[in-house]
């Protein structure tokens, strides 16, 4: 990746000296200053931080150790919900979900995205930026309102889906979509993959620009046909944007819930069943809020890990392709 | 109507003034007392909402100086949000909420609700409905269902029935409407044989699958042996694995996988199923007296108890009565109460059901000039609803029986539906959810 580093390294290069500057004028930035005055500054930010974020955290770890229905008083249980939940089918099975849901909001739009980038770059500039917009256009749109306007879609009765595979001679493909346990899953999951897929194009078209263009004129001139142009030289240098695709479409994956819960709230039978939908289950519906928090607090170790892991490999990739 | 915390504030600075006008009122010789009583319902419907709109405009116009700040949810908002928010000490002084352990039983043993007896007998309510009704909003100082304190009374009534278009029907060579569980079975072959649908039914949203097994599970029951039934749902014991149970969910299978339900019936919300009845879609369709309002649409479309099998007689209908008007420990004076009382009063009065009767509704309280029900289908429930009275033959809605219930039902009943849980795997994992509750009470 050397060219790559050729272009970052002179602007993190040149940060210094613009700093150093600041500080040889007759005034130094109170920014500058070092000393803990300026944590001053963040307190605002850190005070709305710790209000919304921080100490519902702690909360949920709190309420996770109770057994509450939430208008009585908490009753301690220590680890008792977590050993329940370790135990819980259900669980699994919306962990289980949520790994195939992986697949709908995170590899299909990478692999969509990428494809889709790779080629709109080859294009003309203006072709370029009206197929851009119109691709990107559905990452615009809250994503509950796409699951309404898509359960409509799916709709066995009204919905154009099946209409037009009525009209053409394909009646027996006219499923009820969201009510069968085999193709709910898949017809949820290809709306978050549209949904992503712009995102994520948008990301790498990005990345390709940064791309040095005289790298695919070396390998033209050498004679690579345009897939290996880009399996060798366009794909290894997208590692940094992968990196924040992966990141971002994971994270969407394992906190998913309006676009479930507007079109299957986890059903039919549970087969969209998602830990998000299940907690949403188990406190509004059932009054079980210290069960559902301890679905909540896994759900965010998950998170972590799962984004712990995706760095780490990339971290490592990284320094392969160097 | 959502509030907000200054519209809160405000409220509570009217309720304030009022508290303190009072005195100042009484010592005039004022008769009028400005008041603000908070209501949630749940009369979402555009009907309904036309129909409560109008209640409350005659409730104000008859106490001078009070106000009502309403406020209207769905069905689930309410039940997500009523508790939580009652227990923070916000929201309505005077609410409806769903019967049952989930809601109004878990708000009584709260304290969240209050009792509502002495107002029973002030009012004389219990001579408009009968303990059989009222029953239903009960709950012991022990959380036993169907004892002790009242803690609700419902304006609407509600019966779960077999809806049924007469032409249809006679297109496809039947001439009435099945007297008998073992005629419906047959004129679902018959259908079927013709081509036409015989039930429309849709499972993707609402619990139409729920009703049309409770409804043929309850026809199964003579209103004779009722009592198994009241034990269980009112939590005293008792089993769901039962012959009738077993029957309703093992004919409900058939129908559901050889062809007696409509194409797709797994994507279609219960709304569109009705709909789609309602244009002529196909020849029954189970569901509850709710659905009058679009029903009365096609006056092809008639409604009766879903037939019983040969040896009962008085079969029990699924039903019961809408969600109750209660109180709330929002309510903290008595001159809040009392307002609440009246307002109650004026909701479950012969004069409201006149006028939720001429909407085309079901009113819980008997009405005192039939004359004003002009929809076929109302006439009919109304007939019912006297049947059932006489027979003592309402019925239960069997997720009241749990809190856990009605995911229960919802988890397993596609399941049964697609063909791939046996009945008696279905009758079993209700039962077992229904053990598991019992077994929490001891």
């Amino acid at each position: 990746m050397t060219t790559a580093d050729s272009q970052t390294r002179p602007r993190t290069a040149t940060a210094p000296k613009r700093a150093r500057a600041g500080r040889q004028g007759n005034r130094v930035s109170v920014l500058d200053r070092p000393g803990p005055s300026n944590l001053l500054y963040i307190l605002p930010g850190f005070l709305i931080y710790g209000a919304f974020v921080f100490l519902p955290i702690l909360a949920a770890i709190g309420i996770s150790l109770t057994d509450w229905n939430g208008i009585s008083s908490p009753v301690f249980v220590g680890l008792d919900n977590f050993a329940k939940l370790f135990a819980d089918d259900l669980f699994y099975k919306a962990l289980g979900n949520n790994a195939q849901f992986i697949l709908y909001y995170c590899v299909f739009p990478l692999l969509i995205g990428i494809v889709l980038a790779a080629i709109l770059s080859s294009v003309g500039t203006r072709q370029r930026l009206a197929l851009r917009t119109l691709f990107f256009l559905p990452y615009i749109m809250p994503t509950a309102v796409l699951g309404i306007i898509f359960q409509w879609l799916y709709n066995p009765a009204f919905g154009p889906f099946n209409q037009i595979l009525k009209a053409v001679g394909l009646g027996k493909l006219a499923l009820p979509w969201l009510g069968d346990f085999h193709f709910v899953l898949p017809a949820v999951g290809a709306v978050a993959t549209w949904y992503f897929f712009g995102f994520c194009m948008v990301i790498f078209l990005t990345g390709i620009q940064r791309i040095d263009p005289s790298l695919h004129d070396a390998a033209k001139v050498d004679g690579a046909r345009p897939w290996q142009s880009f399996a060798s030289i366009t794909a290894p240098l997208l590692l940094p944007e992968i990196r924040v695709v992966l990141l971002l479409t994971v994270i969407a994956s394992i906190k998913s819930f309006d676009l479930i819960f507007t079109m299957t709230r986890g059903g039919p039978s549970n087969a969209t069943l998602v830990p998000n939908i299940y907690m949403y289950q188990l406190g509004f519906q059932l009054n079980r809020f210290g069960y559902a928090a301890a679905v909540a607090l896994i759900g965010a170790i998950l998170v972590f890990a799962v984004n712990f892991v995706i760095h780490q490999t990339m971290q490592r990739l990284d320094k392969v392709s160097q | 109507m959502h509030h907000t915390i200054l519209q809160r504030l405000r409220l509570k600075a009217v309720a304030g003034f009022a508290a303190g006008g009072l005195a100042a009122a009484l010592s005039l010789g004022t008769p009028a007392i400005a008041q603000t009583l908070v209501t949630w319902d749940d009369y979402t419907d555009v009907g309904q909402n036309a129909v409560i709109e109008q209640l409350n405009k005659n409730f104000v116009a008859a106490h001078p100086g009070v106000t009502l700040n309403r406020t209207a949810r769905t069905f689930d908002d309410l039940s997500l949000t009523l508790k939580l928010t009652v227990s923070a000490g916000d929201g309505p002084e005077v609410t409806k909420v769903n019967q049952g352990a989930g809601d109004q039983g878990t708000m009584a043993q709260q304290g969240l609700l209050l009792p509502i007896d002495d107002y029973i007998a002030q009012y004389g309510w219990d001579k408009r409905q009968s303990e059989g009704i009222l029953a239903r909003t009960r709950w012991s100082d022990k959380g036993q269902f169907g004892e002790g304190p009242a803690y609700g009374i419902s304006g609407l009534g509600e019966i779960v029935g077999l809806y049924y278009n007469q032409k249809v029907l006679a297109d496809a060579g039947i001439a009435a409407a099945p007297a008998s569980f073992e005629e419906l079975v047959q004129d679902v072959e018959t259908l079927k044989g013709k081509g036409v649908t015989p039930f429309v039914i849709g499972t993707a949203k609402q619990h139409f699958a729920l009703h049309l097994i409770a409804g043929i599970e309850q026809a199964h029951i003579d209103a004779s042996n009722r009592q198994t039934l009241d034990d269980l749902v009112y939590g005293r014991g008792g089993s769901f694995k039962t012959d009738a149970g077993l029957a309703a969910a093992t004919i409900v299978q058939k129908w559901a996988t050889e062809g007696g339900f409509i194409d797709g019936y797994q994507g279609i919300s219960g709304d569109d199923a009705v709909q789609l009845f309602v244009a002529g879609g196909g020849a029954f369709l189970v569901s509850g007296t709710w659905q009058f309002g679009a029903m009365q649409n096609n006056p092809d479309i008639h409604f009766m108890p879903v037939p019983p099998p040969a040896g009962v007689t008085k079969p029990l209908s699924v039903g019961g009565v809408d969600l109750s008007w209660s109180i709330t420990s929002n309510a903290k004076d008595k001159a809040t109460q009392d307002l609440g009382a009246q307002y109650i009063d004026y909701m479950v009065s012969p004069e409201a059901a006149t006028i939720w009767a001429e909407a085309g509704f079901f009113p819980s309280t008997p009405l005192s000039d039939p004359s004003v029900v002009k929809s076929t289908v109302l006439s009919e429930g109304l007939a019912m609803w006297k049947t059932l009275g006489e027979n003592n033959a309402l019925g239960h809605y069997p997720d009241w029986a749990s809190p856990t219930l009605l995911k229960t039902y919802d988890d397993n009943t596609p399941l049964l539906l697609a063909g791939s849980i046996t009945p008696q795997a279905f009758v079993d994992a209700v039962d077992a959810d229904y053990q598991a509750y019992l077994a929490t009470k001891k």
